[in-house]
């Protein structure tokens, strides 16, 4: 089975007979790879501190609501400035087209999306829990809250391609 | 109770007014070129106020460009 015929299989899209990718789409694409990036850089420096030992996350439980709190703004902050270069490159690749408004079926379209992205997030905290109770150390709830956070994102982007891809 | 599936007459009234563009449909209503393109190929039902608006667009009744049809039905 090839590639294309796997994607049909999976999605129910023919790749073959994709359409060009639209504004909403676009953003989705960019939305995802921001979030990783900014969560995979975030995330490797506050690893090497905790390897150089400037901060010891296993048993400094308060360490982690700082970490989280500078996480908030860092993460907004590089958003904005990822959101105006997309903008930028895209108005240049689209010749100034217009940004489409969000209409009826834009937030239908995301509201289908929240509900996806909640049920990953709720999993994600439901396995810290568990993780708690069978006795694994207290920064795994954290983890958890990190990991499903990421997640739950990327499942309410990845979504709303999929709800567009299929014209819902 | 099947699948309900509200049925439209779009592309039709599109055609007779001119071969009206999807775009100027969406102009026309507020909604995006994508969303039009959903309603006519049926895999997206219209709020009731949208189906208004359209229907308003080529001046008809509502049931003359949107009909419904309960997926129990055979025609």
């Amino acid at each position: 089975m090839d590639a294309h015929a796997v994607c049909y299989y999976t999605t129910g899209i023919n790749p073959l007979n994709s359409k060009t990718m639209s504004y909403r789409e676009k953003e989705n694409l960019v939305n995802i790879f921001s979030g990783l990036l900014i969560t995979g850089v975030y995330a490797w420096m506050v690893y090497q501190r905790q390897l150089a030992g400037q901060i010891d996350l296993t048993v400094n439980y308060n360490k982690w609501g700082e970490i989280l709190l500078i996480f908030m703004g860092i993460s907004i902050v590089a958003r904005i400035i990822i959101y105006i270069i997309f903008h930028i490159i895209n108005a240049i690749a689209t010749r100034g087209e217009d940004i489409p408004k969000e209409d009826e079926r834009d937030k239908l379209v995301k509201l289908k999306a929240t509900r996806n992205s909640h049920y990953v997030f709720s999993g994600g905290f439901v396995l810290g829990i568990l993780a708690l109770a069978i006795g694994m150390p207290i920064y795994w709830i954290f983890v958890a809250f990190v990991v499903s956070g990421l997640l739950s994102e990327i499942v309410d982007n990845t979504s709303q391609i999929y709800y567009y891809r299929k014209d819902l | 109770m099947g699948k309900s599936i509200i049925r439209t007459y779009i592309r039709k009234l599109r055609f007779n007014q001119g071969e009206m563009t999807q775009q100027q449909l969406a102009d026309e209503v507020d909604v995006s070129r994508q969303t039009i393109v959903a309603i006519e190929k049926e895999k997206y039902s219209p709020s009731l106020e949208l189906a208004f608006r359209i229907a308003r667009v080529f001046d008809r009744r509502l049931e003359e460009a949107f009909w419904y049809r309960n997926g129990d039905q055979t025609k």
